[in-house]
């Protein structure tokens, strides 16, 4: 059974580029979401099995919309896939829970990487 | 203000990300040159404002910009929408992989606000021109990426460190 994918990125291209990426893997995009105000709203009815959540984003950044979520649901498997990719904002991203981290541009193999540690 | 990065350091950093995220992000390869954007451009411009307060604004032929999103969307024909979205996250990519480099070099956390879009040229206020590394593809236009500073107190500063 496909792991059901919530992606939070305020731009359309990273969606079409995580498509590309998915194509023919056991993840499928279940919801898509363009803030971090966006994805609160929606985790609880659309339940994925994952959420990738960019970290720069107008409104609430990824790093607070992930902060709400964990708190709400423990259990929310999150990776930042974000071009902020350094330590400070590493440790945030540990700190609040996130599970693995995937710099932008991705790769395939290390998005399915981290993917599957992050579901371990 | 101290002066964190030289110059130089700077370019080579700004030249080796243009290059790489462009053919990773848009499969266009730019070559450096002088060949200035036209008429018909846009700007994009992201303002680094934790670490280092500096600007970098990326002023590319509309024409190129199209050809960049109608690869990275795999469509022929791109929307104007599309154009904005493409160049706002390509150069959000873009200036990830500098502030990652520029925190390699100094340990000084570079973080930056969203990219803005602007059809035509725009020049922020208030600040001056380091330098601009020009990239143009024979096929589609040419590009420049701007670095600006704040307005100069004359002590010769290079990135605007915090």
């Amino acid at each position: 059974m496909s792991k059901r994918i919530m992606v939070v990125d305020d731009s359309r291209l990273v969606r079409v580029q995580l498509e590309d990426v998915l194509k023919g893997t056991d993840y499928e995009i279940a919801a898509y979401c363009r803030s971090g105000e966006d994805a609160i709203a929606q985790y609880e009815e659309v339940k994925p099995d994952l959420v990738t959540m960019d970290i720069i984003m107008q409104g609430m950044d990824g790093l607070d919309a992930s902060e709400v979520i964990l708190k709400k649901h423990p259990d929310a498997r999150i990776v930042m896939v974000s071009s902020l990719a350094y330590d400070d904002t590493f440790e945030r991203a540990k700190s609040i829970g996130a599970k693995g981290f995937v710099d932008k541009p991705f790769h395939k193999e290390q998005l399915l990487k981290v993917f599957e540690q992050a579901l371990c | 203000m101290n002066t964190a990065m030289t110059k130089e350091e700077l370019e080579r950093i700004l030249d080796e990300a243009v290059q790489d995220v462009t053919e990773c992000t848009a499969g266009v390869r730019l070559h450096q040159g002088n060949q200035s954007p036209g008429e018909d451009l846009c700007t994009v411009q992201i303002t680094f404002d934790k670490g280092f307060h500096t600007s970098l604004t990326l002023c590319a032929d509309t024409g190129l910009l199209y050809r960049m999103a109608s690869n990275s969307f795999h469509e022929e024909s791109v929307s104007p929408e599309d154009l904005e979205e493409f160049s706002k996250e390509y150069f959000n990519v873009l200036c990830g992989r500098i502030a990652r480099a520029m925190f390699q070099a100094t340990q000084i956390p570079a973080h930056f606000s969203p990219p803005v879009f602007y059809h035509g040229r725009y020049e922020p206020e208030g600040r001056e021109i380091q330098f601009i590394l020009t990239y143009s593809n024979e096929h589609f236009g040419g590009v420049q990426f701007i670095h600006h500073v704040p307005c100069s107190d004359g002590d010769g500063v290079t990135s605007g460190k915090e």
